[in-house]
């Protein structure tokens, strides 16, 4: 399937409603099965990916509804990763999860989620995993001597189940490390190990960097000049970065990166409720123009859509497509 | 009947007991209808608040739909109450036939049952806030003199100087992260004569220089106050620090609103003796079904007609002055003095009749805006079966769209009076009381803990240890990490 001039993209997770938040909840607390909780993620992921499909999006994701939040997915899955299941009450909360031996060669999992999604769309279809670099911030380590140590097996575990998902189908991944902007100083390792991650991955690889997006608000400030020069040594085709709610302000940084990455350009603030208009849409377009070459930008959301309510949500993503087709249009005529 | 004792006032034991051997005397002498019995619910209080919208035994109706039900609530004030007129009161009211019986022509309502929240008391409130200076010049003593112990804890010398460290070293730890932002914004919501902040960057400044940082001059100080006046007054107070300091116009109830522009930009956010003067509305749960609280304020016919005669204002004609002064102010009398003590006096003098309105579920219970129906849930998820709770609508509200001003290194600071366990309620009264021409209620601290924790906050309270026997704690809010 081709992109149009402009393809349209989503970060990964779809608003999450408020039922499936409370059986979610209702697993963690035993209440439902974990067969039942499969089947309600089946019959949500479905509604997502139709709404993104209805609003137009190009390349599309499931949704991560089947995900409790940006680590847990990864960290019950890791082989050799502890986790204390009585440590979380509400979904959406982190388990305490901790290793404490090297961590075994096997499999985590995932692909299964994937080839759910690309059997229920006829679009593209995207997938996206946790860094390294984020997972070692949030799960506990009282084996590995350093950060980066973990984090590199990390990613030779994980590296082994990104190439089943390309066996599987896959063409378009997306490593989400929000964490790099909370500790800059790690970037030089982050990337490294990101490196080892995708090693051998042969599919389009983005690289998403926000300044977090827990409970819908940022967790950091700051702008993206620390990324340069480190982050040119990623060996990634795109970079997806949020720019709508930070008013675009840095966005000339990329104009040093010449070609060398695709960006994926934050048009929608996902964490204000307000909708944009497509006109407001399009000029956020036209002003990351002056510094993107058009041929090598996508339009995404700032972050993912999980803590929008499902109108809102879907309300952004319509927004998002027309205002990339205004822009498309006008370089087209 | 059930009996609920709902204080632990020291030194009440007597009287308490009093009322539970009326009741049992009524009951012998066959005074209660046994119809009544099966569905009666007593509630023992102590009124804190001296002065406050109850009668000495209050009766309060439960409503379904316009129907009237059986279940009866009785409320006896031990703190008003007297032993001669004891017997009597409860009399009449569990006949319906006291001057808390329904529709009694003894009463002289200036509203219809209404939400707790939408009531005429508050617009007395706001009117208050509105012609402060003329009250104060009225009663002859300024708001803080009317506060208890005559001042406000927020001027407390040491609280603010332990504030001021506290936050040089938050900007400190913050700043060895490289996250600090070029301008360093704070937030003071509600900023009375600006004192506080005054004394505050006062302190600030001195220490930034004396432990040779730069922090001050980053600062952006913000006075927040929905009075026009008051910020008038503010301005003069923050002179020396008028480089920093800009004055603007906000809802306590939505600062969001006014200041979107510095959405996840503001370091510190402080409100002092705020929230407790935000229009609330109360939850019931009986027997773990859910009721909501509607009043009706009224004054006594035969005070209401007393205020009119010593007004030199025509009889029954109540009503019709009260919209007048709440509407116009007290200057649209035919005199000031006439207009302030016309307005004082009905002011001492109004009450709230209450009723109970049977909830099908949440929605109906007229939840502040932004409050999800499964905060209260989670949050009567392990209730007692039988509690009386603030919904706190206007702090709540407040709460909700203030902390996405702070910056995610940033806290929220609030000095008020809480309830910081929903079981609490279950031990005393927590308004709505008078102060001086204002309405007091505590604020539901439980329930905020809650709405912060859905929404990615810690929320944590500690006690305001400054002043011996203070009642206020500091509720602490910072983004989870």
């Amino acid at each position: 399937m081709s992109l149009p001039l402009l393809p349209t993209s989503v970060v990964g997770s779809y608003s999450m409603p408020g039922w499936l938040e409370r059986l979610k909840t209702d697993y963690v607390l035993r209440r439902i099965s974990r067969l039942e909780l499969d089947e309600i993620h089946d019959t949500a992921v479905k509604a997502a990916i139709k709404d993104q499909e209805v609003a137009g999006v190009d390349i599309l994701t499931d949704g991560e509804l089947r995900r409790d939040n940006l680590i847990d997915y990864f960290a019950e899955r890791l082989p050799g990763v502890q986790i204390d299941r009585a440590s979380k009450k509400f979904y959406y909360d982190f388990y305490d999860s901790v290793v404490r031996g090297k961590m075994p060669t096997a499999g985590i999992g995932i692909v299964n989620d994937f080839k759910f999604l690309a059997a229920n769309t006829e679009r593209i279809p995207k997938f996206n995993v946790t860094g390294p670099h984020s997972l070692v911030k949030r799960i506990r380590n009282e084996f590995y001597k350093s950060e980066e140590e973990f984090a590199h097996d990390i990613a030779r575990v994980i590296n082994l189940e990104l190439k089943e998902l390309v066996r599987a189908g896959l063409k378009h991944l997306q490593i989400d490390e929000p964490y790099y902007s909370g500790f800059p100083e790690d970037l030089p390792w982050g990337v490294r190990v990101l490196n080892t991650l995708v090693e051998g991955v042969d599919a389009r690889i983005t690289l998403h960097i926000c300044y977090g997006n827990r409970y819908g608000k940022p967790t950091w400030a700051g702008n993206y000049r620390y990324l340069f020069p480190t982050v040119l040594e990623a060996k990634v085709h795109q970079l997806s970065l949020e720019f709508a709610r930070r008013g675009g302000e840095d966005i000339d940084l990329f104009k040093e990166l010449s070609g060398k990455f695709e960006i994926g350009v934050g048009v929608i603030d996902v964490k204000d409720h307000e909708v944009e208009t497509p006109d407001i849409v399009a000029e956020r377009i036209r002003k990351a123009a002056e510094f993107v070459p058009v041929d090598r930008m996508f339009i995404l959301p700032d972050c993912g859509c999980l803590h929008l309510p499902q109108p809102v949500a879907f309300s952004k993503l319509k927004a998002m497509v027309r205002g990339a087709q205004i822009v498309r249009d006008e370089l087209t005529k | 009947m059930i009996l609920h004792i709902n204080h632990v006032q020291p030194g009440r034991s007597e009287s308490t007991s009093g009322v539970v051997a009326t009741l049992l005397s009524l009951l012998e002498a066959g005074e209660i209808d046994p119809n009544t019995l099966g569905h009666l619910n007593v509630h023992i209080d102590w009124v804190q608040y001296k002065s406050n919208f109850r009668e000495p035994v209050t009766i309060r109706r439960v409503v379904r739909d316009d129907e009237l039900l059986p279940l009866t609530d009785i409320a006896v004030d031990l703190r008003q109450i007297q032993q001669e007129t004891m017997r009597k009161a409860l009399s009449e009211a569990l006949n319906g036939t006291g001057p808390d019986s329904l529709e009694t022509p003894k009463r002289t309502y200036l509203e219809s049952f209404t939400p707790m929240r939408s009531s005429i008391i508050w617009t007395f409130n706001s009117v208050f806030w509105k012609y402060l200076p003329i009250w104060e010049e009225a009663s002859g003593k300024g708001y803080e003199k009317a506060l208890p112990g005559g001042h406000s804890d927020g001027h407390n010398a040491q609280a603010i100087q332990d504030s001021i460290v506290e936050f040089w070293e938050q900007l400190r730890k913050v700043d060895s992260q490289h996250l600090l932002p070029p301008e360093i914004y704070i937030l003071e919501i509600g900023v009375g004569t600006g004192e506080r902040a005054s004394r505050w960057l006062d302190g600030f400044k001195a220490l930034d220089s004396e432990r040779g940082t730069t922090y001050y001059p980053r600062l952006r100080f913000l006075a927040g106050d929905y009075s026009v006046a008051t910020l008038n007054r503010v301005m003069a107070s923050l002179e020396a620090h008028r480089d920093l300091s800009s004055f603007v116009e906000v809802d306590a109830m939505n600062p969001f609103k006014s200041l979107s522009h510095l959405r996840y930009k503001v370091m510190l956010i402080t409100l002092s003796n705020v929230y407790d003067n935000l229009p609330t509305d109360e939850l019931v749960l009986r027997d773990g079904k859910l009721f909501f609280i509607e009043v009706r304020a009224y004054v006594p016919s035969s005070e209401a007609a007393r205020i009119c005669e010593k007004y030199h204002l025509p009889a029954g004609d109540l009503e019709r002055c009260v919209q007048k002064l709440l509407q116009d102010g007290p200057a649209s009398f035919d005199s000031l003095d006439q207009g302030m003590g016309f307005w004082q006096e009905v002011w001492a003098a109004v009450r709230l009749e209450e009723r109970l309105v049977s909830a099908h579920n949440l929605s109906e219970a007229h939840l502040p805006t932004g409050m999800k129906p499964s905060y209260i849930e989670g949050l009567i998820e392990n209730a007692p079966a039988n509690i009386r709770f603030q919904l706190s609508s206007g702090a709540t509200e407040s709460f909700i769209n203030t902390i996405p001003l702070l910056h995610p290194r940033g806290s929220l600071q609030v000095s008020d009076i809480f309830v910081e366990k929903l079981t609490d309620y279950l031990h005393g009264f927590r308004g709505p009381g008078k102060m001086d021409g204002s309405i007091v209620n505590w604020v539901n601290g439980a329930l905020l803990e809650v709405v912060g924790a859905q929404s990615g906050y810690d929320v944590h309270f500690a006690p305001f240890r400054y002043r011996k026997g203070s009642k206020t704690s500091v509720l602490y809010t910072t983004q989870r990490e």
